[in-house]
């Protein structure tokens, strides 16, 4: 019997093995389709600290109007999708803003508003402001100028609506993705007994956001937190949770 | 299988009336503020994207549940609900069968919003009971006045006695009085200011929406879309004569809500206190003496 087909040992079938997600038309569509929704509807939370805030009334108002375009203010993070952080942020601030963030539900966006938010503004030498926002939590976009007009405002969103419906605004996966970086920054300047509510390791390994900068060395030290809490703990204090971690 | 294609039907036909009855309602408010004003497809978008969040967060199974009283305990109301071409179940239920059923989706909300711990949301769901409490009185009041006065409770039997006397025999015009309070007592409903007690961003956060994220937010968005409908259906239905077809029908409806949506615009919001005392005041005084009038008629 011969055979005059040469068989080559533990050669792939095929040049590349397809994502089974990648080839479904009908998921393409809807992912299309719902980033065509999301980036005509944005809810934003202004987290209003520093003077930014005050050129808010002229964009959401009957001067410049953003509803036209989608964009309107909600009141709570759970119901929102940007975060606006209008003009600088001390350090005491920024730790509700990394609170607030946390509680938004991706896809989510972070806006930093002026200057400040970019290299310090004048505020580059204070001890008690943050200089670069994006260190903490990850940004989508920024708004130069100190302050920046309602026109600026607008055309940040625009930018912002066209990335989205591009599919490309995903910094938030970032902040699943490189988790011990942001924490480390964060770390440096709370200190290391910082820890928030909400455990975000669980949340990316749930959804599937894990990257090889999820875990590290300062993530070990939550971890650390949390074993101390469940050794203080009485007996029936409740095992860490899939969303939240409980700490006193 | 008319029947169930009623079923099916009267839920896609009051969400779709729903949604333009939302548009409509932030149009008006962006005319009276001199904006623009969102753009056709907007209660849609947000509804998408909302429901397109790529994580949830859950307060529990009591959370859950409370979505689904919240959507099913408006999408019996609207089966009970006739208008015109669709009768469902409104031959087997009447108007207190819905009056009843009208009070579940703020009762599971209530449920829903007790198992988040947020102390916004359990202030604002306790200030949606007192003002649930509040309005129900005079509306109450109404639709006693307004059976007495037709003589039945079958919705579809007060809807033909309309129709078959024309507009001379309308509710509005057969006891304007009670219209007056039922239309006071509709706003109260609609929880729109100078009620707006529950909802009061600036004050309490969104109340009960407080801890609503992504589909949970996105469920309450559609039930606002059932609420407006369901509101202002069941007022044309009492006093403005139904509609021999959709094209009569849907103006009456959307004109029921425009004057809820004018007049919202112009009040700041009373306190809860203030509400209940307003409440029981006016629109229950004025409903009493109609329903006086209609009881010496």
């Amino acid at each position: 019997m011969s055979d005059t087909t040469p068989v080559i040992p533990d050669q792939p079938e095929v040049c590349r093995t397809v994502d089974a997600e990648e080839r479904g038309v009908w998921r393409r569509v809807m992912d299309r389709f719902a980033d065509h929704c999301r980036a005509r509807s944005l809810f934003v939370l202004h987290y209003c600290t520093g003077c930014g805030a005050i050129e808010l009334p002229p964009t959401i108002t009957s001067r410049f109007d953003m509803e036209r375009v989608g964009v309107s203010p909600m009141v709570t993070p759970r119901q929102a999708d940007i975060l606006l952080i209008t003009g600088y942020l001390s350090v005491k601030t920024l730790k509700r803003v990394i609170l607030s963030y946390e509680q938004m539900q991706s896809p989510k966006y972070v806006l930093g508003f002026g200057s400040c938010t970019i290299n310090g503004g004048m505020y580059w030498n204070s001890y008690a402001t943050v200089k670069r926002l994006d260190q903490y939590i990850p940004a989508d976009g920024f708004i130069a100028g100190c302050m920046p007009r309602p026109e600026a405002v607008q055309q940040v969103f625009l930018d912002l609506m066209k990335k989205i419906d591009a599919g490309q605004a995903n910094a938030w996966q970032d902040y699943y993705l490189n988790y011990d970086r942001y924490l480390g920054n964060q770390m440096a300047l709370f200190g290391e007994e910082w820890h928030t509510p909400v455990d975000v390791i669980a949340e990316a390994e749930h959804y599937g956001y894990v990257g090889d900068g999820t875990r590290g060395r300062f993530t070990e030290i939550l971890d650390r937190h949390a074993a101390y809490a469940l050794r203080d703990a009485p007996e029936d204090y409740p095992e860490r949770g899939a969303n939240e971690r409980l700490l006193p | 299988m008319t029947l169930l294609a009623d079923l099916i039907l009267m839920p896609l036909v009051a969400f779709v009336v729903g949604l333009l009855l939302v548009l409509m309602a932030r149009r008006v408010r962006a005319k009276i503020e001199r904006r623009v004003g969102p753009p056709f497809l907007q209660p849609v978008y947000d509804i998408v994207k909302l429901y397109a969040k790529k994580t949830q967060v859950s307060h529990g199974v009591m959370h859950d549940l409370a979505i689904m009283m919240l959507l099913g305990g408006f999408i019996t109301a609207e089966i009970f609900l006739p208008v015109p071409g669709l009768d469902g179940l409104a031959e087997h239920g009447d108007l207190i069968t819905l009056v009843y059923i009208m009070m579940v989706p703020m009762l599971g909300l209530a449920l829903g919003v007790g198992s988040c711990a947020n102390p916004n949301g359990s202030i604002g769901i306790s200030r949606a009971l007192t003002a649930m409490l509040a309005y129900d009185v005079p509306y109450v009041v109404v639709i006693v006045g307004a059976c007495i006065s037709y003589g039945t409770t079958n919705l579809i039997d007060i809807v033909q006695i309309q129709q078959q006397g024309g507009p001379a025999t309308w509710g509005a015009a057969t006891m304007p009085i009670l219209a007056f309070a039922g239309l006071l007592a509709t706003h109260g409903m609609l929880g729109k200011e100078p009620f707006e007690i529950y909802i009061a961003p600036a004050e309490i956060a969104t109340g009960p929406m407080t801890e609503m994220s992504g589909k949970y937010m996105g469920a309450l968005f559609v039930m606002q879309c059932f609420q407006l409908y369901t509101v202002g259906v069941l007022y044309t239905t009492m006093f403005l004569g139904g509609g021999e077809n959709w094209l009569f029908f849907l103006p009456k409806v959307f004109a029921v809500i425009f004057i809820s949506v004018a007049v919202t615009n112009v009040y700041g919001r009373y306190k809860t206190d203030d509400v209940i005392r307003w409440m029981w005041k006016w629109p229950t005084g004025i409903a009493l003496v109609g329903l006086a009038l209609v009881m010496v008629r």
